[in-house]
């Protein structure tokens, strides 16, 4: 399988909080979770769902806290998938 | 009425029984039978006592895994200490305020020692200087005496656990109850005039057990009851919802509570490819309390979830508090909820609740049924004096589930407690005898079935640099069929610019309580007005933001 190019995780991530967030939003990579997006801890656990579903992953939980903003998931999620692939 | 348990009494009897936990971790499951359970707590009764503990002194237990939780919880009941549930931190972003709002409950709790998990016991350690009464610190794992039987078990009246309910640090409220509490509720409800549980039932609960419902109502209901009782970690369900109905499947679960969001999170999150093997056919009894019941969101999972075997009958609205043990009120069993539709305008304004005849804006509210046996509600005008049907008031609670009071807190609970009789803060109505519950005259936030106080998230925002200290209201809006808007009201000091304030605030409180705020008011200086005694003027605060005095920033939800 080819390997998703990092924009296309990107694409990805952005695509996931917009579905998972009950308000508009614009993500960029600075947006904070909590304080820009309005996600509360609920939806973060969501998005982590969401984002497992779509690219094959498993995200630790215990590396949720040092989530804060979305260039964080972006980074994380495209080392676990690089991970898979090299697995 | 069975005769009253102290909750050690109720282990041993379970633990004649072949039943036990069910702890469910990702694919993994491990049985531990209440006989089990109850050696382990004796291990841990005999390290307390070898630790110096005696009888009176409370435990702080911070742990939240079930098995360790329940273990201890039991083992502190066993050595004659008061244990007491205190939320382990949500994440490990912002521990040093988690520290500094656990140290609060500590101090004012007078707690002697504190049980937790190896990796917190150093954090704990550092928080000793600030806790002159707090002797110990000890890690979960180390509690491993060798002791063939507990040494001074406690009496029916004695305190059977401290709760506190969120952490609150200005005034920390615990809730005192007495086994007699504890035993009177438990039979209560699961007795033939309530859910009927019986050893062939099967509980199933995602519930974290520092609540009332998880702890009381799933795993005091099936231990009290002799029957097995499933348990998944509380963030396995919210990541996936269709886990906790996979787990109904599975184990062919009967007695399962959640609050309302958590039959919302189904209806919203639980996919089709997530339906393929449910059966929720053996589900007799679907609780849903601990926040207001929203007649759309059961109507919504019952339909969702019908064609594979779920049935409106089994939902079992209730009504209750942790000052209340658990439950107040109880909807009849094996009868579809009872809603009823009225008048908005008539309930807030003529605080009557008459039904709505097509004109206006109207309320669909949910029937939480009647008292418990042996227990009495009744609805309280301002002037105390009971109101008759149909006019609301406020909820008062009596009977034996009635708690003991606020740990060490007597002024506050004889606030609360007058003449036997509970002031819940709620407000609700009687028709026909059941309850309806429709608002609240107490300032507590509830969120997905978790209370919050505003005098926490004001402490939380006081300490931020740019806001004038002692400047601070936090409320919840109502908002009809969701849950509450958060909302800040705060003086800034102008050292700080307003957007980049805005955000302080929201990323404090989310990182603190995972909580969005969903609107920041800043105001001018002498907006937030204090009363004599200095404290912040909520409610008037609260009335001038509802009628659209104090503009929020643009956020919407």
């Amino acid at each position: 399988m080819p390997q998703p190019a990092s924009a296309a995780i990107e694409e990805g991530v952005f695509d996931v909080l917009k579905t998972v967030s009950r308000r508009p939003i614009t993500p960029s990579l600075d947006s904070n979770l909590i304080a820009d997006l309005g996600f509360d801890s609920l939806q973060v656990l969501e998005v982590i769902a969401e984002l497992e579903d779509r690219f094959d992953i498993s995200i630790p939980l215990n590396d949720v806290p040092a989530t804060r903003t979305v260039g964080h998931v972006v980074a994380q999620v495209a080392g676990l998938v690089e991970r898979r692939h090299t697995a | 009425m069975p005769t009253p348990r102290t909750m050690p009494e109720a282990l041993e009897e379970a633990a004649r029984t072949s039943a036990g936990f069910t702890f469910v971790s990702g694919r993994a499951e491990s049985f531990v039978s209440y006989a089990e359970l109850r050696c382990r707590a004796v291990q841990v009764a005999g390290s307390l006592r070898d630790a110096g503990l005696r009888r009176g002194d409370l435990v702080a237990i911070v742990l939240a895994d079930a098995e360790e939780f329940l273990a201890t919880l039991f083992g502190a009941s066993m050595a004659g200490v008061i244990p007491a549930s205190l939320y382990p931190p949500a994440t490990t972003s912002d521990l040093p305020r988690y520290l500094e709002l656990t140290s609060a409950i500590l101090r004012s709790s007078g707690a002697r020692a504190v049980i937790t998990t190896d990796a917190l016991v150093p954090e704990f350690e550092r928080v000793r200087a600030r806790c002159p009464e707090l002797a110990l610190v000890l890690a979960h794992a180390s509690l491993r005496a060798a002791c063939a039987d507990p040494i001074d078990l406690p009496k029916i009246d004695d305190i059977a656990f401290v709760q506190y309910t969120s952490g609150s640090t200005s005034s920390p409220k615990g809730v005192a109850l007495s086994h007699a509490n504890v035993s009177a509720n438990v039979h209560a409800f699961t007795g033939p005039a309530c859910v009927g549980a019986s050893n062939a039932d099967v509980a199933v609960s995602w519930l974290p057990l520092n609540h009332d419902m998880g702890l009381v109502g799933m795993v005091f209901g099936a231990l009290y009851s002799g029957c097995a009782c499933v348990l998944l970690p509380p963030h396995a369900f919210v990541k996936r919802p269709s886990e906790w109905l996979s787990a109904i499947t599975r184990h062919r679960g009967t007695l399962s509570f959640a609050p309302n969001f958590a039959y919302d999170l189904c209806v919203r999150r639980v996919k089709d490819r997530d339906m393929v093997g449910l059966d929720l056919s053996s589900w007799r009894v679907a609780g849903c309390g601990a926040e207001p019941i929203h007649p759309p969101t059961l109507a919504a999972f019952a339909q969702k979830f019908a064609p594979v075997g779920f049935r409106k009958t089994s939902y079992l609205p209730s009504y209750g508090l942790a000052e209340h043990v658990l439950a107040a009120s109880f909807a009849a069993c094996g009868r579809a909820p009872r809603t009823e539709e009225v008048s908005a305008d008539a309930l807030t304004e003529r605080r009557i609740a008459i039904p709505h005849k097509g004109e206006g804006l109207s309320v669909a509210l949910v029937s939480c049924g009647k008292a418990l046996p042996d227990h009495q509600i009744r609805i309280a005008g301002e002037d105390g004096r009971p109101l008759p049907e149909r006019h609301v008031g406020e909820i008062l609670l009596a009977g034996p589930s009635v708690m003991l009071g606020y740990y060490k807190r007597d002024a506050l609970t004889a606030q609360t407690v007058r003449d036997g009789w509970l002031h819940t803060g709620d407000l609700g109505y009687l028709s026909d005898g059941e309850l309806f519950v429709c608002g609240r005259a107490k300032d507590v936030i509830i969120v997905h079935g978790r209370k919050y106080h505003p005098q926490d998230l004001e402490w939380a925002v006081n300490g931020l640099a740019g806001v004038r200290r002692g400047r601070v209201v936090a409320f919840g809006a109502t908002n009809h069929g969701r849950p509450d808007r958060v909302v800040i009201v705060a003086e800034p000091n102008g050292t700080v610019v307003p957007d980049t304030l805005t955000d302080a605030i929201r990323r404090r409180i989310g990182d603190l309580f995972g909580l969005y705020v969903d609107a920041v008011a800043l105001v001018p200086s002498g907006t937030v007005g204090r009363t004599t005694s200095g404290k912040v003027q909520r409610a008037a605060t609260k009335a001038r933001y509802e009628r659209g005095e104090l503009v929020a920033d643009g956020v919407k939800a």
